[in-house]
């Protein structure tokens, strides 16, 4: 009976053991992450690469966790952001933008503009030679775009970004002329994004659908093998010599391999570089910026993204939102200081202008423009005859003051907490805010154009991109009118003069014109500046990014600190 | 025993077919146009979206789609994704292996922890540490699942740094996500286990057995929990459907490949082929696992085949 | 009944031979029996805070007091503030009543349909059977949560739909379980007599055949209660649920997962929630069917 005794306390141990294992974890994880660094270092789980020994020679493998998976690795099929950081590894660009918004030589070593704007004459580098051998001549640069044009490539971003593209024409070897069916001042950057990356036109040929499953291209890495939802591995391209100018290393780079992991639940990707599963991991949520910013253990980027800022977008075409009062009363009640501060804690900037400040011609006089004041916001709403009810919900003629905020699901950068945020902040004016959250933005939106705010970005490297957003010529797929129901020829003609006013400083005036009309009239509210975040571990170096706020990896190497 | 199998599996096809005639229906009541998951809504011109639509066949009658979609899944032609032209049974099938296995070692855990408990339970019955025992069982079917990984990932990966985060190479991978998901199941057989050996205890064998003297502890392991074990085994095969269902949560939590992932990823993108290719190919994994549960439990337990025989005769 | 259908039953529903009185008179059985009554306690509590938040609330669920986001518990926030803000006892306080709705209509609603259907094969029997069960037999092979996303996902995101999207997975179990308690009833011989003395066929069913299968049915809806919720935060954690302005439980603790790290009780007291309701009704449910199991009793 003795034997059989001590075995069950041994098993009631085990029981009792495992039941407070699993409650308390809770509480134990919270206030122990100091004391949980170093134990890690200790641990079973161990980075990859980051025991090469710290000698002079640059090398190691390097583990990136990304927060979505890449559609697709084929530049001009990919409609999404997250592809762009792989496909920075794998192609070059003819051209890239400087962080001031230049344009530097990559694959191309010069260009000449004709003087009616439509001809751009491209030189290019006669070194490059694709990833499966084939050179890199002029026809790679025709074959790449025309392919935009081809519906069988079933284009997704890249169509956009070609615009006005005509055609091409094979000079000589090295020499390629780009039509245009007009002027366009935002060409020469959108050939700096990577959805216009030259691909190797024999293995797109061969590969057909396929391509986006075996890319080749020119970069710095070469193609390894994609597991589907789990990772990505490159490795490096050991004849590359052609490095542009935004990287130190011109050469092949340091890293041999680099891993990129597909982690889409933020707790799991934050743990991942906790426990040094994985070296660095991108959108850091603002909580752990802060934690890990102050945690030796770590180092955090954060490179703010060009284009447009998070803006919500008042729809004018619904009465009361078609009178300017009514909107200012908006752009008055709704605190974006509060926001920011509050779901951000600090780590975001606030965005005062339709551009984002690293994007050319953003107009810096706006910041600070605009003040919460919500007893302002009352008086105008009561000079147009809204006065409050009962629930102090503000009536006119029976009917009731409400605003549909539109917003997508999942919470993408706390999205959805800003429409939390401001369907509180409403209430103090009276306005009943009906907040949906939606999977299926596409139509409710798009569609049937059934919102009065809904919030948006793009990252883009040219104002041109203000055009998709604010010109009257651009509708819905109703085929009512843009995002903001915006239908101003002022607007229009800025617009319209900002795509091919050539003079640097007197484009900056017009798009200068553009931010003020649609601040001062109450077209959007401007919310967040997105920053790219990427948590690493202190082993990474010289991890830098570009223009656009993409990572370049052509620098990094692992060293582990001593 | 022939013509129970045939008439078995005669059923199970046209459980497979009503299947497939459900999933077209779903995917066609999902709302918004597949043109849309390949263009751009905000730039795309209605000549656009006419020539994506007669690319895609969505333009064509309802019947004729249905035609083509049926004829091509019984053909193992299940489509190509919208996102990348990837075909989709070759992708299904690729991914297959992770979801089978955590399936697998989460039913491993669940058979382990939840045969343990019920012992620890049935041997304990009505005192303390079997009140203890059973809460504890509770717990696994009262927690949702992305709550206990999130936990798990920081007290053993983070803290404890004793098995990875995420991924799903090595058995490491495998720990924690079948921990997770293997309490849930083990919740059902404690209960199960408890059941059936308390049942048997009082059978005269037993009380037979107890009065000449053999050890209490023999008298449960030995007998009583052979009796139990039958019952727990089938209810595992049981289980196993819903285990596979959980992964859809659990993939995502511990970043793991599978067909789970593959499912939430596509209902998001709107990726049609994607998601009737998935749900059918489970449809057709449940009935297969049902096919073998009923066969290898009429085959172990004679009273079934007993049951099945009468059945047959009436 | 299949050989499966057997085993589920047994795990649902005990239909062996009930255990002797030996074990179930056991003296020790007050320490289940406290269970049971801490479990009636918590779910009472959670019912008061369903139909009275306001009296147990100290603040209102909506406000946002950003001078003070994520405060540790204590103090004058008993769980601590959320990164709005919001004192998360009072959301988890008002959260009770969405969460308890998903709960308590899927299981209504699965039982009322899958009720219906079952009562209708196992009375009809013959072929109408036969449809129904295989009809029901293709909506199971298409797995609860599978069902429920593809569901969530056409018809958007709201509470109704949550329902709707949780209460059909669960039909067929209990059509099944109906079904067959109704197959055994109806060969009894009291039934066989009402028949034979000319009773309508509605009247014996409701007088005979229904009081005798709601049992296990009401067994199963407990359960169901928990599986709903718990598939409810499920959806929620895969960006399928509903967002309002006091949010349930799933979609509290699916918002606070990403703070575990920083401040834990964000997601510990709505995640605590969840599982002691699910806890307590479970409780209550192996009470219930120890106490109307009909073979339990005679023994």
């Amino acid at each position: 009976m003795h034997p059989s005794r001590l075995m069950k306390s041994w098993q009631l141990m085990s029981a009792i053991a495992l039941s407070f294992l699993v409650l308390l974890s809770g509480c134990s994880s919270g206030n122990s992450q100091r004391e949980n660094q170093h134990s890690t270092s200790g641990g079973k789980v161990k980075a990859q690469g980051s025991d090469q020994p710290g000698t002079a020679a640059k090398g190691g493998q390097l583990s990136f966790a990304l927060a979505t998976s890449p559609d697709t690795l084929d530049p001009q099929r990919t409609g999404l952001a997250v592809a762009v950081r792989v496909l920075r590894t794998l192609y070059d660009t003819l051209v890239i933008q400087g962080t001031d918004n230049d344009i530097q030589p990559s694959l191309a070593t010069g260009w000449e503009v004709s003087s009616d704007r439509k001809t751009y004459t491209f030189k290019l580098r006669q070194d490059v030679t694709f990833h499966d051998g084939t050179p890199f001549k002029a026809e790679a640069v025709k074959f790449t775009f025309d392919r935009i044009l081809d519906p069988a490539t079933k284009a997704s971003n890249s169509a956009q970004l070609i615009k006005p593209y005509a055609s091409s024409e094979i000079v000589d070897d090295y020499t390629v002329k780009i039509h245009l069916t007009t002027p366009s001042n935002a060409f020469l950057s959108n050939l700096s994004q990577a959805q216009l990356a030259i691909v190797s036109p024999a293995a797109a040929a061969k590969d057909g659908e396929q391509f986006g499953k075996n890319p080749i291209g020119s970069g710095p890495f070469k193609f390894v093998e994609w597991q589907e939802n789990a990772q990505i591995v490159v490795e490096r391209n050991p004849d590359y010599k052609w490095g542009p100018g935004n990287v130190e290393n011109k050469g092949a780079p340091y890293l041999e391999r680099l891993t990129f992991k597909i982690v889409p639940e933020e707790a799991t990707r934050l743990g991942g570089v906790q426990s040094k599963q994985v070296d660095a991991a991108e959108t850091v949520p603002p909580q752990n910026i802060l934690q890990l910013k102050s945690d030796p253990n770590f180092q955090v980027f954060s490179i703010n993204t060009g284009g447009l800022p998070y803006t919500l977008f008042i729809n004018q075409e619904n009465p009361p939102w078609n009178e300017l009062k009514a909107r200012k009363a908006l752009q008055l009640a709704i605190d974006v200081d509060a926001i920011v501060k509050t779901l951000y804690l600090g780590t975001y900037d606030r965005a005062w202008s339709p551009l984002a400040p690293t994007t050319l011609g953003y107009d810096n006089t706006l910041e600070n423009g605009v003040k919460a004041d919500v007893e302002k916001a009352n008086a105008l709403l009561d000079e147009l005859g809204w006065k409050a009810g009962p629930d102090n919900i503000r009536e006119k003629d029976g009917k009731k003051l409400t605003l549909r905020y539109v917003d997508g699901s999942p919470n993408r950068e706390k999205r959805n907490d800003i429409a939390a945020m401001v369907q509180q902040q409403l209430k103090k004016i009276g306005v009943l805010t009906e907040v949906t959250i939606t999977k299926d933005v596409r139509s409710i939106v798009h569609e049937q154009s059934n919102y009065d705010i809904h919030g948006n970005s793009q990252v883009n490297s040219d104002p041109e991109a203000l055009r998709n957003f604010y010109h009257s010529e651009i509708k819905n797929m109703a085929g009512r009118h843009n995002y903001p129901a915006l239908n101003s020829p002022e607007v229009d003609e800025w617009i319209n003069q900002g795509t091919v006013e050539t003079d640097k400083a007197k484009r900056e005036e017009i798009y200068k014109k553009v931010q003020h009309y649609i601040i001062d009239n109450a077209v959007i509210i401007p919310i967040y500046v997105f920053p790219y975040t990427v948590a690493a571990l202190n082993s990474v170096q010289d991890l830098k990014f570009d223009a656009l706020g993409y990572p370049l990896f052509n620098d990094v190497y692992i060293q582990n600190k001593p | 025993m022939i013509r129970t199998l045939t008439a078995r599996l005669v059923s199970s096809i046209m459980v497979v077919l009503g299947a497939l005639v459900l999933v077209f229906v779903i995917v066609y009541l999902l709302p918004g146009d597949p043109v849309f998951t390949i263009l751009d809504p905000a730039t795309a011109t209605p000549e656009m979206i006419a020539g994506m639509r007669a690319q895609l066949g969505v333009d064509r009658p309802l019947y004729e789609q249905f035609w083509d979609y049926a004829g091509g899944m019984l053909q193992g032609d299940f489509g190509k994704s919208l996102l990348n032209d990837e075909p989709v049974l070759p992708k299904i099938i690729a991914h297959f292996p992770a979801t089978l296995a955590l399936t697998v070692a989460s039913s491993l855990t669940a058979a382990v922890i939840g045969i343990w408990l019920g012992v620890l339970s049935a041997i304990h019955r009505n005192r303390w540490l079997d009140v203890v025992v059973r809460i504890i069982g509770l717990f696994g079917i009262s927690m949702p699942t992305f709550w206990s990984g999130i936990l798990l990932i920081l007290i053993f990966s983070v803290n404890l740094g004793w098995f990875p985060a995420m991924g799903s190479d090595g058995w490491q991978t495998l720990v924690l996500p079948a921990l997770s998901l293997g309490l849930v199941g083990s919740g059902f057989i404690v209960r199960l286990v408890r059941n059936s050996m308390l049942e048997v205890i009082n059978e005269p064998f037993i009380v037979t057995l107890r009065s000449k003297g053999i050890s209490e502890r023999l008298v449960m392991y030995r007998h009583a929990l052979r009796n139990a074990l039958i019952p727990a085994l089938t209810m595992i095969g049981v289980l196993i459907g819903d285990l596979l269902a959980g992964t859809v949560v659990i993939e995502t939590v511990f970043s793991r490949q599978g067909i789970g992932r593959i499912i939430s990823d596509a209902l998001m993108a709107k990726d049609l082929p994607v998601v009737q290719g998935v749900i059918f190919f489970s449809a057709i994994i449940y009935v297969l696992i049902n096919l073998l549960v009923d066969m290898s439990y009429s085959i172990i337990d004679p009273r079934v085949r007993r049951l099945n025989a009468r059945r047959q005769a009436s | 009944m299949s050989a499966k259908e057997s085993v589920l039953a047994k795990a649902v529903w005990q239909e062996t031979k009930p255990a002797s009185p030996a074990v179930r008179n056991s003296r020790k059985r007050s320490v289940s029996d406290f269970l049971v009554y801490a479990a009636g306690a918590v779910l009472l509590f959670i019912v008061a805070c369903a139909l009275v938040p306001g009296w147990i609330a100290p603040y209102t669920p909506t406000e946002m007091l950003t001078d003070r986001i994520m405060q540790p518990p204590g103090g004058s926030h008993l769980f601590g503030t959320d990164y709005f803000g919001r004192d998360i006892f009072s959301v988890v306080v008002y959260g009770s009543r969405d969460s308890l709705l998903i709960g308590i209509a899927s299981v209504a609603a699965g039982l009322l349909a899958g009720g219906a259907i079952g009562a209708l094969a196992g009375y009809a029997g013959g072929i109408i059977d036969m449809v129904l069960m295989r009809l029901l037999e293709i909506l199971m092979t298409i797995p609860g949560i599978l069902l429920a996303l593809a569901i969530a996902a056409a018809l958007g995101p709201s509470l109704a739909n949550i329902v709707i999207a949780v209460s059909l997975s669960a039909v067929p179990g209990y059509a099944r379980v109906l079904r067959g308690q109704i197959m055994s009833i109806k060969g009894r011989p009291f039934i066989m007599a009402a028949h034979s003395i000319g009773t309508p066929g509605l009247s014996i069913f409701l007088r005979h055949v229904l009081p005798n299968s709601w049992a296990p049915l009401l067994v199963m809806g407990t359960i169901g209660l928990g599986t709903s919720i718990l598939m409810g935060s499920g959806l929620s954690f895969l960006g399928l649920g509903v967002i309002k302005e006091v949010p349930d439980w799933g979609t509290l603790l699916s918002q606070g997962r990403g703070y575990l790290t920083v401040a834990w009780w964000m997601a510990t007291f709505p995640g605590m929630a969840i599982t002691l309701l699910v806890l307590s009704v479970n409780l209550i449910g192996d009470k219930l069917r120890d106490r109307l199991d009909p073979k339990h009793t005679r023994g």
